[in-house]
């Protein structure tokens, strides 16, 4: 079957003064099915959201440009195309909820004027219809008092019936696929069920794709099928989902699934990945993983980053892939 | 009664009420601690004691503090604020003649600066990393420094003498005959007023970039003047707003030294010569009116506010 989305060996760089580029990813590899959902998981700094970014043209704004890769989406390349391009992706192919979306609304404007844009900027149509789209779209992420919720501000609004607004106006074209960067972070934690049932509810009603953006390995494993880790800026495993979590094949994915707070043992300390994460611009030679690995040993220190290998069911880019056994449980 | 004070405007309105009291306090006080006494500016030295009570008596200065304070309320609260020492006019018939230049010099000033300000701070802002944002920031920084008195002369001799543009100096009344007037003078304020208010917009606007409903917007594939109004320009206004109405303020200060630059029969220049004279009604009054024309103009500044910026609405 053709993918829907083909990221291959995408590397994404800083442009700084004096045309220095610093590298923030470096090797990220993605492949998502049509209606398939990919989540992608890593902790902060390791590029997920300039990858998100990467996805919907909006690099330059942010300072940063892709320096080599390519990214196929639905029969067309998306590196390096032109904003007229991009103009006929975003919104209308790829839906966008951002991160820290609780801020994605304009203060000083209605829900209303922010839904009827996003109905509006693709075909035009008169107030009235607009306005029934948009309350049509409320119902559609089960938002109660539409209509009352349209005269709204975002200061008015809950945390998550701002980000049940967001994701109408994410899914207002029925986009092939929908990007959710930590789409329940600032949420609590049964508002963020809600939100996360309806991410997914909704995802069947219009057979979309799905990209989930998160640090929590929970939150992917309930509503993903597959998963990619990214650690400094490369994608180190990808898998399907309960593969990846059951045996996992590259030290950092162990990590990560070791050191989640729903396994933790009560009475005993939270486990945590030894030593800092690999931040921008100062990333390690060899494996990036290297410094905080049991496993590194002088191939892991001296050979570049390992591009990701098929083992088993996944993939992984550990060269000691086979040996995660001698990691203790 | 007290549950009305609850009205976000309402109690704004009083907070204004209160400051204009304080106002009338300080203008009070003020002007009696300079040293120099009104009776005996106007009789000169050769006056006796005797004649310098009497006169005090009439002039309606004799007594303590505290009686003259007491006289002066009761007489303001009728709407009486006194005649003139010097001239013997009473003050607002006096006032009713010059702030009309005064107000036409602010009104004038404070449009120029939003006609300027406004489309510098944008262009600034969205050109930040090219050659205009770097001549803006050294222009600005230039352009402040200078003081007005020595801006003012140069632009006299670049558009009054060099050209016919403006007059040199002096006012004729009428709308809109007096903008020729006051142009100039309007202009020589905001060589100070618009790179201040334009920096300020800058920054709210670079500050507005990076918002994550502006991203949300792009994505959105909201575009043209709906975009630049409605993500950048909007969302940015409140502080430039809000120093709007105090620089409106400022104008009223400023137009003292540029009414006697430019000549304008104004308030400004009324006031200097009161200080001179002593003339504690006519201070007192100008000082306490152009005070009520300042909280006033913040007001309005505080209602646009609330109207651009539904969370900024007066509390």
């Amino acid at each position: 079957m053709q993918p829907l989305l083909e990221i291959k060996d995408l590397d994404i760089s800083f442009r700084k003064g004096g045309g220095r580029l610093l590298p923030v990813i470096d090797a990220a590899n993605l492949h998502l099915n049509q209606r398939q959902a990919v989540g992608i998981v890593g902790e902060s700094g390791s590029g997920k959201t300039m990858l998100c970014r990467a996805l919907i043209g909006t690099l330059p704004r942010h300072g940063a440009a892709i320096t080599s890769g390519t990214i196929r989406f639905d029969d067309q390349e998306l590196a390096g195309a032109p904003e007229r391009v991009w103009r006929s992706i975003r919104g209308r192919e790829i839906g966008y909820i951002p991160q820290s979306s609780l801020a994605g609304l304009n203060p000083v404007l209605t829900v209303e004027t922010q839904l009827v844009e996003s109905i509006t900027a693709v075909q035009s149509q008169s107030r009235q219809q607009a306005r029934q789209k948009a309350v049509a779209l409320l119902e559609r992420v089960r938002i109660p008092r539409a209509e009352q919720v349209l005269k709204a501000r975002a200061h008015q609004l809950s945390g998550g019936m701002r980000q049940r607004v967001m994701i109408a106006a994410a899914i207002a074209q029925a986009p092939k696929l929908l990007i959710a960067d930590e789409p329940t972070t600032a949420l609590d934690v049964t508002i963020q069920r809600e939100i996360l049932t309806l991410i997914t509810q909704l995802r069947q009603e219009l057979g979309m794709a799905l990209i989930l953006v998160s640090h929590d390995l929970g939150v992917i494993e309930e509503v993903c099928d597959s998963v990619m880790v990214m650690y400094a800026g490369a994608s180190v495993e990808a898998g399907p989902v309960g593969v990846l979590s059951t045996s996992p094949r590259h030290p950092y994915t162990r990590a990560l699934r070791v050191s989640r707070v729903d396994r933790a043992v009560p009475g005993t300390d939270l486990e945590a990945i030894p030593g800092d994460a690999a931040s921008v611009g100062s990333w390690p030679a060899g494996c990036r993983f290297w410094p905080r690995c049991s496993l590194a040993d002088n191939a892991c220190r001296r050979d570049p980053q390992p591009a990701l290998m098929p083992i088993g069911l996944q993939l992984s880019a550990c060269i000691h892939a086979d040996r995660m056994f001698e990691l203790e449980e | 009664m007290l549950h009305l004070l609850r009205h976000p405007i309402l109690r704004r309105l009083v907070q204004a009420f209160f400051v204009a009291f304080l106002l009338m306090v300080f203008a009070f006080l003020l002007i009696r601690l300079i040293p120099g006494d009104p009776a005996m500016i106007l009789l000169g030295d050769t006056a006796t004691e005797a004649d310098l009570i009497a006169y005090r008596k009439l002039l309606g200065i004799d007594g303590s503090l505290l009686e003259q304070f007491g006289r002066y309320v009761f007489n303001l609260a009728r709407g009486d604020f006194g005649i003139s020492i010097r001239s013997r006019e009473p003050i607002l018939s006096i006032v009713k003649k010059r702030l009309p230049v005064s107000l036409w010099l602010t009104a004038t000033t404070i449009i120029m600066t939003v006609a300027l300000a406004l489309p510098l701070g944008v262009v600034a802002a969205l050109c930040r990393r090219t050659w205009f944002g770097h001549a803006f920031q050294i222009g600005a920084s230039l352009l402040v420094a200078t003081p007005v008195f020595f801006s003012g002369l140069v632009l006299v001799l670049l558009f009054a003498v060099q050209t016919d543009l403006a007059p040199i100096a002096g006012y004729r009344p009428g709308f809109p005959g007096n903008l020729y007037s006051l142009w100039l003078p309007a202009l020589t304020i905001n060589c100070v007023l618009t790179p201040v208010l334009a920096r300020i917009l800058q920054s709210s606007i670079i500050e507005t970039t990076d918002e994550e409903f502006v991203e949300a917007a792009i994505i959105r594939g909201t575009q043209g003047w709906r975009f630049y109004w409605r993500y950048l320009l909007r969302p940015s206004l409140a502080p430039t707003v809000a120093a709007l109405g105090y620089f409106a303020a400022t104008v009223v200060s400023y137009s003292v030294i540029i009414e006697i630059i430019f000549n304008l029969p104004g308030v400004g220049m009324t006031l200097v010569d009161a200080v001179r004279n002593r003339d504690y009604p006519l201070v007192q009054g100008i000082v306490f009116l152009s005070g009520l024309l300042v909280v006033s103009l913040t007001f309005m500044a505080d209602l646009v506010n609330g109207w651009l910026d539904p969370r900024a609405k007066i509390r």
